[in-house]
């Protein structure tokens, strides 16, 4: 079995609002698998059916090897939950222990991960500490060791940046790392582009319910690079001036436009359709002009998610409500 | 196999967090001094409750006041006979001044036709003691009978032994066993019936506590991923309920060495006289008691567990637990009803219902109100409740789970039921 994660059709309505609506995706072994989408997009309503919180109205959940979820697959899976939450008056250590325990490790063990965990998170002197002792950005860390104690094959994350701080957004990075290179699988979901495109392998974008997008990140950026989005620059205003010609010919060039902020290029051009980099670089060196900079531009995460989600991305986040 | 080790895993966590509470092992070891009260405040009413009071007795016949005030002595009263052979207006106006200046604490007028009728009369502070009015009422009961015995000529001897009380006792039988322990039995088995109530009230609440503080604490998403609702809700009952028999255990135990050593400890706070005996009770009534005991604590957790996963917040359990208080306050009522006529349909069919049998049929059994057969089906109908409420409760859970601040209707807990 090749496949951490099968989802076919999954459709989840409460009352007459669809959360998810007929999205499929599969999440190959070993790799990091980001869900990503604006709020209110339906991302932890998929991820709570993948754990068995809600049922699926329609649709096929197919976990790890065979197996449907809760059940026997609630012990391979660890889970961060969009809602924090431990029990306040249970000592950290103990309450790392328990869901240790209850994801299938014998007492014993789980008593020496979460002692690891504890030190691992720079947390060993809070472990007799009652867990509403903590801050909240500690208890974050707690609940992310309850989400790794047993190692599972599959760690489902619920927009695991909200609320770390930059230091334990590294930490946090790291430990996905680790997760991958030891064969075994990361799904998480959020909106913040910038985070999850430096852990990613495998994305799928939705919004409002439905899937846009899927695929490897490495394809996704090839594919929206050869739609021909080139950021040019010119040795002097002269070469400016022959290109500027140039590049109103609608023949080669659908559009131009600024540079981005903060780029050092002069422009930006789309390619006409038909046209490839090759043949606009050589018209450019034909007219004679000076070319400093000439750059297929590889769009960030962030580009292809905007340009995706477009307006949709500022969707109020509505709460779901089963009735 | 999984989903029991998942409860005991749950139960284990639930029991460790309340028995290591501060306010589980102080109630655990206050529970006993009120216990000790228990046993000293009735023996202090009863020893003492109208020893030393201040009597005057106020005689027109002249006879009666000598062996009254001699009488009343003996029961280690203070009393005193008033000059006065006459109950005129003035008498009656001292003697209530004297009470108003707390001189006394009543006085006995005796009319001139006591002897034939004449109402005695005793007026006093004291005098809505239960204590005060049988001491009084036997004692000039009896002063007022030898007297007509004397005046009719009868000899000292003969007298007394006409005023021999006559050895009566009443036992209670259903007419196939004899009743001889009956009353005993029947008087653990209404204290029992209250105690469950309190037990239940106490830790039945802790039950839907627990269930409501998942919610606002925001855990369940995290347990209701990890572990089944049904293993959820029967390691909480079973958790809470275990430190809740801990509790009683060691209050039973504390008890029985307190009833055990009640001598010796009224002893020593100077108080003579015979504390409470432990009653001793059949083995088979015995088993009853705490099988119904434990049984009937579960049946209301498991119905707690229920009304606490409807509500999302601790202010809303107020409203939603009254209907689970109002049938606990309806099986106490009925203690009464059964204990009255514990072989009549009506105790039947109260015994039958498992919101009640377990308050009640201890009770009928002690009485003889109900064959073994009977309490099997009544077991069995409790037990098979019990679990069908667990479960409801979990399903109720697991649906109402992320269900923030708002409460299902019923007909959504129909729904919900049957997701």
């Amino acid at each position: 079995m090749t496949h951490a994660l099968i989802v076919r059709g999954l459709v989840k309505a409460f009352g007459n609002h669809v959360a998810v609506d007929d999205i499929s995706f599969e999440v190959p072994r070993g790799v990091v698998y980001g869900i990503l989408g604006p709020n209110g997009a339906g991302k932890s309503t998929t991820l709570r059916m993948i754990n068995d919180i809600y049922a699926p109205d329609a649709g096929e959940i197919v976990v790890l090897d065979g197996m449907k979820p809760g059940g026997e697959a609630a012990q391979k899976i660890g889970y961060l939950p969009e809602e924090r939450g431990l029990y306040p008056k249970m000592a950290v250590g103990e309450m790392i222990e328990f869901i240790g325990e209850l994801r299938g490790l014998s007492r014993a063990l789980a008593r020496r991960r979460a002692g690891t965990w504890l030190d691992r998170l720079g947390l060993a002197q809070w472990a007799k500490n009652k867990v509403q002792d903590l801050s909240k950005g500690m208890q974050q860390k707690v609940q992310f060791a309850t989400a790794l104690i047993h190692e599972p094959e599959l760690v489902i994350l619920d927009e695991p940046w909200s609320g770390l701080d930059p230091i334990n957004a590294e930490v946090l990075r790291e430990v996905v790392g680790e997760i991958r290179a030891s064969g075994r699988t990361v799904l998480f979901s959020t909106h913040q582009m910038e985070q999850a495109e430096k852990i990613v392998d495998h994305v799928c974008i939705i919004a409002r319910g439905k899937k846009l997008l899927d695929g490897a990140l490495k394809d996704i950026k090839r594919r929206e690079a050869a739609d021909g989005l080139i950021s040019l620059g010119f040795a002097d205003t002269a070469s400016q001036a022959t290109a500027d010609q140039l590049l109103a010919d609608r023949a080669l060039v659908a559009d131009k436009r600024p540079p981005r902020a903060g780029d050092v290029a002069d422009c930006e051009v789309k390619l006409a359709e038909g046209v490839t980099s090759q043949q606009l670089l050589a018209a450019l060196v034909t007219a004679g002009a000076s070319v400093r900079r000439f750059e297929v531009v590889v769009p960030t995460l962030h580009q292809i998610f905007v340009d995706r989600v477009g307006a949709s991305a500022t969707v109020a986040e509505r709460r779901p409500e089963a009735s | 196999m999984r989903d029991f080790r998942d409860m005991f895993v749950i139960a284990r966590r639930e029991f460790l967090e309340r028995v290591r509470s501060r306010w589980f092992v102080a109630i655990t070891l206050l529970g006993p001094i009120g216990m000790v009260a228990m046993v000293l405040i009735p023996a202090l009413i009863a020893g003492r409750g109208a020893e030393g009071a201040k009597v005057e007795i106020v005689d027109q016949t002249g006879v009666i006041a000598q062996p009254l005030a001699a009488k009343l002595e003996e029961a280690k009263w203070k009393p005193a006979i008033h000059p006065a052979s006459t109950a005129d207006d003035a008498t009656y106006r001292t003697e209530m001044g004297r009470i108003r200046d707390n001189k006394i604490n009543g006085f006995i007028t005796i009319p001139r036709d006591a002897l034939d009728g004449g109402q005695i009369v005793y007026r006093g502070d004291n005098a809505s003691s239960q204590v005060v009015q049988v001491t009084l009422h036997q004692i000039v009961g009896l002063v007022v009978q030898a007297e007509r015995g004397k005046r009719a000529g009868i000899p000292d001897a003969k007298l007394a032994e006409l005023l021999r009380p006559p050895n009566f006792e009443a036992q209670h039988t259903n007419g196939e066993t004899e009743g001889a322990s009956g009353m005993a039995s029947f008087v653990i088995a209404y204290m029992l019936a209250f105690i469950l109530y309190m037990v239940i009230t106490l830790y039945g609440v802790a039950v839907m506590r627990s269930v409501v503080q998942e919610k606002t604490s925001r855990v369940m998403e995290l347990m209701v991923a990890t572990v089944k609702p049904r293993s959820l809700m029967a390691g909480k009952i079973l958790g809470v309920g275990a430190a809740g028999l801990v509790q009683i255990v060691a209050w039973l135990a504390m008890g029985a060495i307190t009833l055990a050593y009640s001598d010796q400890i009224l002893g020593a706070f100077g108080v003579t006289g015979k504390g409470p005996a432990l009653p001793s009770m059949a083995l088979d009534v015995v088993a009853i008691v705490v099988v119904y005991f434990v049984l009937g604590f579960f049946f209301y957790a498991a119905m707690y567990a229920a009304v606490g996963a409807m509500v999302s917040s601790e202010q809303d359990t107020q409203q939603v637990q009254t209907p689970v208080t109002m049938l606990l306050v309806i099986g106490v009522l009925c203690l009464q009803l059964v204990s009255n006529d514990p072989r009549g349909s009506t105790s039947a069919i109260m015994t039958m219902v498992p919101f009640w049998s377990s308050m009640l049929m201890p009770m009928r059994y002690v009485l003889g109100g109900a064959t073994l057969g009977e309490v099997a089906i009544s077991l069995a109908i409790l037990i098979v409740s019990t679990v069908l409420l667990a479960r409801a409760a979990a399903k109720i859970y697991r649906v109402g789970v992320l269900m923030y601040g708002k409460r299902p209707n019923l007909q959504e807990l129909v729904r919900w039921l049957r997701y």
